[in-house]
């Protein structure tokens, strides 16, 4: 094992204990260890759930493209693809549970679901995607279980050619589940007439665009960490950055769409929400849109994609600022209350009823208008934890499984 | 969590003492559903008592001898009254199971105001007070020990025990009514009674409703209602300097200028007088508007002195306190006799020449053509000039309050809290006056402070006839002189239901004086660890309203109620009543008898309110305790249905003014109205002096702080109001939690916009109040309500909370002189006049 | 049956009285108030505001008809009563607070500690408590206890746990300014039912479809 590798296991092993630790320690406390407060109530785990479920998106459409649309090229990352697909899927689950309250009573979403439920189905979605990537995995790995993989292999005549057929067949599926998984998320805040800033029909399909780019991002910077630079995979490289940057542009278009037909219509709400991401949140607006359209850019010139460090910058990038992005989710649905009224006899004036944050101090106010949220320090260092495991299991699962092409 | 019947036996309640009531009292929607779980249910009523003289009747759940909940009890007979209450009452819990509840009896270790104590049992802690007292009696005098009691009215039993001993030990008392600047001097100089008020329920009968400076929403929290109540078939117009919360309720919110509501007042008259709207029968029958008024002298006209009267006066026999004035009728000067309202044929707007027995002659004139002549100085104009009201809205306010009515006046405390704060009583007195609108349903002038009116006659068990007490102004303790002051002064101070150290004038001086030694002993009575058992030499744990019997009363509705004990006294903590009699015991053996040394304390309470109510007379004629266990009762009036409605036998039986003013008997407070009727015309020496005959419009802080120091007028410019706060009693509930929650646990002070932008002041910032005598700190609110040159804050705040600078090192004790004829001991003397102050903000260093 | 609530913005004199009835009768720990009043348009209550009329506003939850908490509501712990109140499941809800972000009214409580631990900073004596000290189960559903555990989320229950010993909720016997009344909003003769007809009853943002069963009375009104 190369040192850089130990390293990196070590690392994210490190991470994962801190992780898992200090959701122990959380577990214990209670959910006043973070920075979220009844005002403020979904911060960087939610946040984090959208993000990894967006990341999962590239394995499942990378499939789907060379199994339904015949994209050849970009074989060799379909395993890659399906991996970081189950990893992030179950990173974003994983995410998702020290958001819990009561974790230990999470089987009464299946003891009681409530069918109505957006989260419901968020977690049905997110299970089944799981499961499906973990399947086409599985079928795209079937050729090359060999040797000590052999145990794990189904018997069937023609390895190649059954995973060839059943991938074909599951493209339709996980395609799918895949657009599935950030329909989904998007409605579960879509849905919430409460809070204007996710109020929109435009939230899924940008959704379903940002996930594209991010989640291919991530693919494309797994491929050149493990392949590097080679001229066999020139032309995927290419299309993976044309992909990406499309879905990026569609993704800023979706946006600013929302937001132009917001401004451009001037409702008092709905500007003071988007003042929150365009004037208390800029400089992450900024990182959110500019940092992806620098890595889109680089990406689309061929000389970036020469350097597989520059390649692996860009994706990082890329990916950076669409966690941010969706930490933007937040601030501008919570940092302040929804309950705003005009008063009566009052004319061009909304305001914001104080709502008790749960928070009391000996000296501080515990009723608050606006809550300006940063993760704390538990929160970060699950989050971590998180970040870390999706890591690992793809490091694992690269080093110890039939996931890359052979060297031909 | 079950309760389970055991769990009451381990109350350690005297059985008997207990009076559990049922679910009935809960304002069920459904009576037999309700009756079904009440067996389940351990609720017990009592009385919330503190000094906002609410007196609330609330229920208090018991389980496993904790209060677990409290909701009013809604148990009046008049659905009206239901339910009273307020937050503060709401969240008692708070204190009685505080971090700040007194335990222990304490006794200082450390140097005065440390805090420092040790724990000590009852017997230790009375043994060392009771020695220390004799020690300072036997150096000083017994009068060297002054008594403080807080609202008795709120207790007559646990107060009057304390009174009852300073009365057989003839220690010096002080009288919280003055103390706290809650005695409206208006009242005696007018009306010749110490206070009188509608019962709330009366409000809404007025037509027309006039406030002046009384912020009711929050100051008589559950009385509002009436006041919206009023404004469905009335008008409700609020004089407030400051757009005060009322005002928000107002029909009409009149912004006058700070303390021109005599101006205002006497503007209103003449607009009344000008336009004939005056009731002149009334005029004639009732007030000192017929009487008449030498010009030479001023004095009014005695019929000793006319020639044609003298033998005819010299013929009847009037009481003492009472004098014999001349009124003219047709045929010329008449005598006027005090003990008789019955209709007279007077000229109200008359002048004559009168012989008078010595041979001379002098021009008379009666009071109202005096009036008239006085009010010549108040023309619209000019009074629109110094209230800063437009004239045409003085005009029709008069206009409508003289036709609408039944009209009633509420004059506020921190309206009359100011040095000319009488002279403002007398000229908006003349509002229900000049148009008949006293002694009648939903009409007159009203005074809500705190209560301190007793409702009938205690002095059986205040004032046993063995004792004495020596009653001296709490101003002239702070000033340490003055008539009546013991002559080797004040050496020591025992206090109960109050927090001087925070509450009263020159908190900081207190101190200082106790800190030298001045003072030499200090005994606190509380069940909260307030500044004052902080400055304390000995503390003794009192039990709250929820742990004892006691009788209260209050001024804002006409129920007798029990204080109750829900739960057991906790900790350590006693009654006044057993450590009265602890005292008692110590002090000398031969006065133990006097607090019932055979029953046990709780018993021994009812044994006094069974006594107290046989003998209160005609006001409690018929009630007993049994009675009052199973709820609030009325005590009884001369108007109908025992309505609280001041002169009403007055009006309607046309008996003499003034109606008596417990506790002293009436010749004691007849004499301020010698006519026996309503007076706006004092001739006292002083009055004439002060050119205050008759009511008038004094410059603001002209007799006060401009002429003590000149250089003040260009120093101090924002007038200093300290009002009463919705989430405190003056200083109880300081450290209530949830009070403190929904203030964001700040101390505030509200300004102006301007005035903050002129100080380069900013909300939020921590700034200081500061004049030549202290200083105090608090938050910075922009308060658009908040005229500009003032500086409200909300008073009541424990030293603690404000880095030990009290808002009382702030104000000043000034005794206007006029005050002092008016002493009645036990009721009136000199009143602390909280607004009359000047300070200046800025910012403070952290 | 459909209980429903009036308030009266005229004879609400902005006391708070109500949010502390609610906290104490339902044990809210520190930090937490389920129902609360304040002066539309200032930040610091009963202050005038800067512009427009002062008056005050109560608000906890509205029982909504369409109530986005119970849609989102993944393990159905938020339901609806048979009298349209909306309720908590203490013992199933799981904290995910979903209901906490589609709540339009901010009237929810999350326990972000042990209540108890909060509760402590309010520092009583001798480990005292407050609220009603018994468990109130609505069909076998606990929906009042004296304690509750961290991690789930509370808010106003429309004191139900009151309703079968044929009591008003605490907020509206601790009304000192009697402006809270309720009643059935379906029985048209019921007061509610007058009060909104003849009153012109408003509910608070109409425009969300929440269709609450909490209606205000306009302030400022003069009576004939
Ligand atoms: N919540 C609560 N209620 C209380 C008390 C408490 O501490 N807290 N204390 C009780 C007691 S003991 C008392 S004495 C009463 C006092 O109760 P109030 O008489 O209501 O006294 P404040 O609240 O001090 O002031 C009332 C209003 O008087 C106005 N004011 C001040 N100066 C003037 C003036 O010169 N002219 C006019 N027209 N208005 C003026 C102020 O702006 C303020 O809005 O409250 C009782 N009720
Ligand atoms: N600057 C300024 N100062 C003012 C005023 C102002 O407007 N401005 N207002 C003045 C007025 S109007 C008043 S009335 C006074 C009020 O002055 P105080 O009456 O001294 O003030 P409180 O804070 O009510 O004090 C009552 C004390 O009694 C205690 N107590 C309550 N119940 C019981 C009981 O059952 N037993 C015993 N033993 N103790 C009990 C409480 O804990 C509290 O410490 O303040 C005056 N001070
Ligand atoms: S504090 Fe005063 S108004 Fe409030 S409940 Fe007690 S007695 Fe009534
Ligand atoms: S208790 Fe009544 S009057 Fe007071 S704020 Fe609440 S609703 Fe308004
Ligand atoms: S107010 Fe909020 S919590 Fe209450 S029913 Fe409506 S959405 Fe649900
Ligand atoms: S926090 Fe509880 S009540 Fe709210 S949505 Fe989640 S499970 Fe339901
Ligand atoms: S109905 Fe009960 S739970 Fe709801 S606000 Fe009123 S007191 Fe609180
Ligand atoms: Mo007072």
């Amino acid at each position: 094992m190369s040192t850089t590798k130990k390293i990196a296991y070590l690392v994210t092993a490190a991470l994962m204990v801190a992780g898992f630790a200090a959701w122990g320690y959380q577990l214990k406390e209670g959910l006043v260890l973070t920075h979220m407060r009844n005002s403020y109530s979904w911060g960087l785990y939610v946040s984090t759930l959208a993000f990894f479920v967006g990341n999962a998106a590239g394995g499942l459409v990378l499939s789907s493209l060379i199994y339904l649309f015949g994209v050849k090229k970009l074989k060799p990352f379909a395993k890659i693809g399906a991996l970081c697909a189950f990893a992030n899927v179950t990173a974003a689950m994983f995410a998702i549970l020290p958001d819990i309250g009561k974790p230990f009573r999470i089987h009464n979403m299946i003891l009681h679901p409530q069918l109505l439920s957006p989260l419901v189905w968020d977690v049905a979605v997110l299970n089944l995607y799981a499961l499906i990537s973990l399947v086409y995995l599985y079928l795209l790995m079937l050729p090359e279980l060999t040797g000590p993989f052999a145990r794990i292999a189904i018997r069937v005549k023609d390895p190649e050619a059954f995973s060839e057929t059943w991938a074909r067949r599951l493209a339709p599926f996980s395609l799918v589940a895949a657009v599935g998984i950030h329909v989904v998320t998007a409605w579960v805040f879509s849905t919430q007439g409460s809070r204007d800033w996710w109020f929109s029909p435009a939230l899924a399909p940008d959704f379903v665009a940002v996930a594209l780019a991010s989640g291919t991002a991530l693919v494309m910077l797994a491929a050149v960490l493990v392949y590097g630079i080679r001229d066999l995979y020139r032309d995927a490289y290419r299309t993976l950055a044309v992909f990406i940057s499309v879905a990026f542009f569609i993704h800023l278009f979706l946006m600013y769409n929302d937001m132009f037909i917001h401004l451009w219509y001037g409702a008092e709400e709905a500007r003071e929400t988007l003042a929150i991401t365009l004037r208390q949140y800029l400089p992450a607006h900024l990182f959110e849109v500019l940092a992806p359209l620098a890595a889109v850019v680089a990406l689309l010139s061929a000389r970036v994609r020469e350097s597989a460090a520059a390649v692996a910058a860009s994706c990082v990038l890329l990916i950076s600022g669409v966690l941010v992005h969706r930490f933007l989710i937040m601030p501008a649905a919570f940092d302040r209350v929804p309950l705003t009224i005009a008063p009566l006899g009052l004319q061009n004036v909304t305001w914001s009823v104080p709502i008790a944050s749960g928070r009391y101090t000996e000296t501080g106010d515990t009723f608050v208008t606006a809550w300006h949220y940063f993760p704390s320090a538990i929160e970060i260092t699950i989050v971590l934890g998180v970040v870390a495991y999706m890591c690992f299991l793809v490091m694992v699962a690269i080093d110890r499984l039939p996931i890359t092409e052979r060297s031909t | 969590m079950k309760l389970e019947r055991r769990d009451f036996l381990k109350l350690g309640l005297a059985a008997t003492a207990l009076s559990a009531l049922d679910l009935r009292f809960l304002r069920p929607m459904d009576g037999a559903r309700a009756a079904a779980s009440a067996s389940l249910e351990q609720v017990i009523r009592s009385t919330c008592s503190p000094n906002c003289t609410g007196a609330c009747g609330f229920m208090a759940q018991v389980n496993d001898g904790r209060i677990t909940t409290l909701i009013q009890s809604a148990d009046y007979p008049e659905a009206e009254y239901n339910p009273r209450g307020c937050l503060r009452g709401l969240s008692m819990m708070n204190l009685i199971y505080g971090k700040d509840r007194l335990k222990y009896p304490l006794i200082r270790t450390g140097p005065r105001g440390s805090g420092e104590f040790r724990k000590a049992t009852w017997d230790e802690a009375l043994d060392y007070t009771a020695a220390r007292l004799k020690d300072i009696m036997a150096k000083y005098g017994s009068e060297a020990v002054a008594v403080t009691v807080q609202v008795p009215g709120t207790g007559y039993v646990q107060k009057g025990a304390f009174v009852r001993l300073a009365a057989l030990a003839n220690w010096s008392i002080h009288h919280g009514y003055d103390q706290n600047g809650d005695l409206p001097m208006f009242w005696p100089m007018t009306f010749g009674v110490q206070t009188e008020e509608l019962e709330s329920l009366e409000w809404p009968n007025a037509r027309y409703t006039m406030v002046f400076g009384s912020n009711i929403i929050q100051t008589r929290l559950p009385d509002a209602k009436q006041l919206i109540e009023a404004k469905k078939r009335g008008k409700l117009v609020v004089f407030d300097p400051d757009f005060c919360a009322t005002s928000a309720k107002a029909d009409e919110w009149v912004a006058l200028k700070p303390d021109s509501d005599a101006a205002m007042g006497l503007g209103l008259a003449r607009v009344i007088i000008d336009r004939n709207l005056y009731d002149a029968a009334f005029l004639r029958d009732f007030t000192d508007m017929p009487l008449l008024v030498r010009r030479d002298t001023g004095k009014r006209l005695r019929a000793g002195e006319v020639k044609a009267l003298a033998a005819a006066a010299a013929a009847v026999k009037v009481p003492e306190y009472r004098d014999q004035f001349v009124f003219l009728n047709g045929s010329g000067p008449a005598l006027l006799n005090p003990e008789d309202l019955g209709p007279i044929d007077a000229r109200l707007d008359a002048e004559a020449t009168v012989d008078l027995a010595d041979g001379t002659r002098v021009e008379v004139e009666t009071v109202f053509r005096a009036l008239k002549r006085w009010l010549a100085d108040y023309s619209l104009e000019r009074v629109a000039e110094l209230t800063a009201v437009p004239a045409e809205q003085i005009q029709r306010i008069a206009i409508e309050a003289a036709t609408s009515k039944p009209l009633h006046v509420i004059y506020g405390a921190s309206n009359y809290q100011w040095y000319h704060g009488d002279l403002k009583g007398r000229a908006l007195a003349l509002l229900p006056v000049l148009t008949g609108n006293i002694g009648a349903s939903g009409a007159g002038i009203s005074t809500y402070a705190g209560q301190y009116r007793i409702r009938f006659d205690l002095d059986h068990w205040w004032l046993p006839p063995e004792g004495k007490l020596n009653w001296v102004p709490y101003l002239y303790f702070l000033q340490g002189h003055g008539k009546r002051y013991p002559e080797k002064g004040i050496k020591a101070m025992f206090g109960g239901w109050g927090n001087p150290f925070d509450q009263h004038n020159m908190a900081n001086r207190l101190k200082d004086r106790c800190a030298s030694g001045d003072i030499e002993l200090v005994v606190t009575f509380d069940f909260q660890m307030t500044t004052s058992c902080q400055w304390s030499d000995v503390v003794f744990p009192a039990a709250s309203w929820y742990e004892n019997y006691d009788l209260t009363a209050t001024i804002l509705h006409p129920y007798l109620q029990l204080q109750q004990p829900a739960i057991a006294p906790l900790f350590d903590s006693r009654s006044a009543l057993e450590l009265a009699r602890g005292l008692a015991k110590r002090l000398d053996p031969g006065i133990e008898k006097y607090f019932y040394p055979e029953l046990e304390p709780q018993a021994a309470a009812l044994k006094v309110i069974e006594d107290m109510l046989a003998k209160g007379g005609a006001e409690t004629r018929g009630i007993t305790l049994e009675m009052l266990k199973k709820g609030p009762v009325r005590v009884h009036s001369s108007a109908p249905g025992d309505r609280q409605i001041p002169f009403h036998e007055q009006i309607h039986d046309r008996v003499p003014f003034p109606p008596r003013s417990y506790p002293p008997p009436l010749k004691a407070t007849a004499r301020f109205v010698r006519s026996g009727r309503i007076e706006f015309y004092k001739d006292e020496d002083l009055f004439l002096r002060e050119g205050e005959q008759l009511p008038c419009h004094k410059e603001t802080f002209a007799d006060t702080e401009y002429r003590v120091d000149p250089t003040v007028r260009d120093k101090y410019k924002l007038r200093f109001v300290t009002k009463n706060s919705l989430y405190r009693v003056h200083s109880t509930h300081s450290n209530n939690v949830w009070m403190n929650e929904l203030q964001g646990h700040q101390p505030k002070v509200f300004l102006n916009a301007q005035d903050a932008a002129e100080r380069r002041l900013e909300p939020g910032h921590l700034v200081e109040v500061y004049n030549n005598r202290g200083k105090t700190r608090a938050t910075l609110v922009l308060d658009p309500g908040c005229r500009r040159g003032t500086a409200i804050f909300e008073q009541g705040w424990w030293a603690k909370y404000l880095h030990n600078e009290s808002y009382n090192s702030l104000t000043m004790h000034w005794i206007k002189p006029l005050h002092e004829i008016y002493f009645v001991p036990g009721i009136w003397s000199p009143t602390s006049v909280w607004n009359e102050c000047l300070v200046e903000v800025r910012r403070a260093e952290a | 049956m459909r209980r429903g609530m009036v308030i009266d913005l005229e004879k609400c004199i902005g006391c708070r009285s109500c949010a502390v009835a609610c906290k104490q009768h339902n044990a809210q720990p520190a930090g937490n108030w389920w129902n609360r009043v304040v002066t539309p348009g200032s930040d610091q209550h009963q202050t005038a505001p800067e512009k427009g009329r002062e008056y005050f506003l109560p608000i906890h939850c509205q029982h909504c008809q369409n109530a986005p908490c119970e849609k989102v509501c993944p393990v159905g712990a938020t339901f609806r009563a048979d009298d349209g109140t909306i309720l908590v499941d203490y013992e199933r809800c799981i904290g995910c607070r979903y209901c906490m972000a589609a709540c339009p009214y901010g009237v929810r409580q999350f326990n972000w500690e042990d209540p108890e631990q909060a509760m402590s900073r309010y520092h009583y004596q001798d480990g005292y408590a407050f609220g009603n000290p018994r468990e109130y189960r609505y069909q076998g559903r606990l929906v009042y206890a004296p304690v509750r555990t961290k991690g789930i989320v509370e808010k106003c229950h429309f004191c139900v746990h009151y309703l079968d010993q044929g009591l008003d909720p605490a907020c509206v016997r601790g009304c000192p300014g009697k402006a809270r009344t309720v009643g059935d909003l379906d029985d048209p003769d019921s007061v509610v039912s007058r009060l909104i007809r003849d009153k012109n009853g408003f509910q608070l943002l109409p425009e969300k479809g929440t269709r609450p069963n909490v209606y205000y009375l306009p302030p400022k009104r003069k009576e004939a």
